[in-house]
């Protein structure tokens, strides 16, 4: 709480800019680290908690998947690493896939050996379900900040269970840009801080 | 549009609401603040009505503070009843307590924010604000990107996508500060500040002056002008005494930190309803809390530090 205070209390409102700079810059010195240090833990379960206490769970993906197991088809499949376009099946990942550089392709992440995995950086294989991993093996920083609860979203209980919404339950892998969406209606009547 | 609106729905009691606060109001401003001078000011109001026998049991009601257990079960009951009676639906009134050693804090990441105004609608429902007039207590300020300042904020954009290009959101809400200015400037004392931090209003109590209003630096409050209008089957029957329970003309009001969910553990509203997960609650007295971790790890701000109200809401940029 001490820090807390502290940390605002030294800074004036026309501070704030410096401030956005600051955490801008903090963000990209810490990304090594935090990538290395986000390779190194173990893979999480879907569901950690401790003997007692509150359940922290994660929300499953692949079951929300329409095409999964991959394998269904792929199976029949030859894989070909070739970076092409896709004319029968997946051509809205095609067209869509806008992740990074241009050399995004299937297999960055795809697992070849196993299509019903995905591959990290390093070159484990983890579940649908486990795609923060894959995510956090280049985003160590948000990876980090997502392990804490300080970025994504958590919902249920502040005190007791709460569910975590995976990398992949907010962002399009594939688009992970967060979309423009349609706003809620404005309030009304004006009566807001600058009628005040 | 004015308060006695709703005294027409309460079959004469308005009349005799008013010249109670008028006696209080009177009361207040010429004396001094004691509990039993409250009472006389009551009684002064009560005798101003000639046998307005069903309305005695709500113009009598104590300020909450001082009501007992006993109080509160009859109190509770006459509310789900005429709540019934005045709209079909069958409501709970509850009044859970502060939790031992919770001290209430938001924060709120600024970097993630879109200016969707989910949150102040799933606020609305929860809430049970009126659908007419359409005021919210999240208020969601757009800016131009790089500046925050609040005075120039918009916040009746309606753009068809959000965000847009060039544009930063900043939502506003109760700060719940820890030096209220608003507390401070209540005639009657009907708003006050809870153990856990929560800034509360007692409904029954407030006199309608929106002194408070005034007084807060960043319009956290709201009047009811008009008699607040909601569909039926847009009520949310779990209400809380000192938050969301159905609200009349003439009382102001504001977000409680959805003390009705919060103080059973549960996240408010607004957290769970926003999609970009920008919105962070919990104990600040728990060095192990989501809130306190984020507080220890990024730099945060608050609006108008130099006014000394020492928010509980936190803004940061990841
Ligand atoms: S934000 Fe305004 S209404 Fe809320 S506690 Fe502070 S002064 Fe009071
Ligand atoms: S309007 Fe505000 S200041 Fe006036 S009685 Fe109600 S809570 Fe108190």
């Amino acid at each position: 709480m001490r820090s807390a205070i502290g940390a605002h209390q030294d800074l004036s409102s026309a501070g704030v800019l410096a401030i956005i700079g600051l955490a801008a810059s903090l963000a990209v010195a810490g990304c090594h680290d935090a990538q290395a240090q986000a390779a190194q833990s173990e893979p999480s379960s879907t569901t950690a908690s401790s003997a007692a206490g509150p359940a922290v769970s994660v929300e499953p993906r692949a079951k929300l998947l329409p095409t999964f197991p991959c394998s269904s088809c792929h199976q029949h499949l030859k894989p070909n690493p070739e970076k092409r376009e896709l004319k029968e099946f997946h051509t809205v990942r095609n067209k869509e896939l806008h992740h990074g550089d241009s050399a995004a392709w299937c297999y960055q992440c795809h697992s070849m050996a196993n299509i019903d995995r995905l591959v990290i950086a390093r070159g484990d294989l983890v579940t649908f379900d486990e795609a923060f991993l894959l995510c956090g093996s280049c985003h160590g920083d948000k990876l980090r900040d997502w392990k804490l609860a300080i970025h994504g979203k958590t919902m249920g209980h502040w005190r007791g269970d709460k569910i975590k919404r995976s990398c992949t339950g907010c962002h399009n892998p594939h688009a992970p840009k967060f979309p423009a969406i349609e706003p809620e209606a404005a309030p009304w009547p004006p009566t807001g801080m600058k009628a005040h | 549009m004015t308060g006695r609106d709703d005294d027409q729905h309460e079959g004469g009691c308005g009349d005799a609401r008013s010249q109670r606060r008028d006696a209080l109001v009177q009361l207040r401003l010429s004396k001094h603040d004691s509990r039993r001078d409250f009472l006389k000011g009551i009684a002064v109001a009560g005798a101003a009505i000639a046998g307005g026998a069903g309305c005695a049991d709500e113009h009598f009601q104590k300020h909450y503070k001082e009501l007992t257990d006993e109080d509160k079960r009859h109190v509770f009951q006459r509310i789900e009843q005429e709540t019934r009676a005045k709209t079909g639906v069958r409501v709970k009134i509850s009044d859970p307590q502060p939790l031992d050693g919770v001290q209430f804090a938001y924060a709120l990441d600024l970097s993630l924010c879109n200016g969707n105004r989910r949150c102040a609608e799933a606020c609305a429902r929860e809430n049970n604000l009126p659908d007419e007039p359409r005021f919210r207590y999240i208020q969601v300020l757009q800016m131009e990107r790089g500046t925050v300042d609040l005075e120039r904020g918009e916040h009746y954009y309606e753009p068809e996508k959000v965000p847009q290009p060039g544009k930063v959101y900043l939502p506003v809400q109760c700060h719940h500060c820890e030096k209220p200015a608003c507390i401070k400037v209540c005639p009657v004392g009907a708003t006050w500040r809870e153990p856990d931090g929560i800034v509360v209003v007692d409904y029954d109590w407030c006199i309608g002056c929106r002194y408070c209003m005034a007084a807060c630096p960043y319009f956290g409050r709201r009047f009811n002008f008009a008699e607040p209008a909601i569909r039926p089957n847009r009520i949310n029957p779990e209400q809380g005494y000192l938050s969301n329970r159905l609200r009349r003309a003439g009382v102001v009001e504001k977000c409680t930190f959805c003390l009705q969910r919060t103080r059973t553990g549960r996240y408010p509203a607004c957290l769970e309803a926003c999609p970009t997960g920008a919105r962070k609650f919990g104990d600040l007295s728990d060095p192990e809390s989501e809130i306190r971790v984020m507080l220890e790890r990024k730099r945060v701000f608050v609006l108008k530090e130099d006014l000394g109200t020492i928010p509980r809401f936190y803004y940061f940029y990841t």
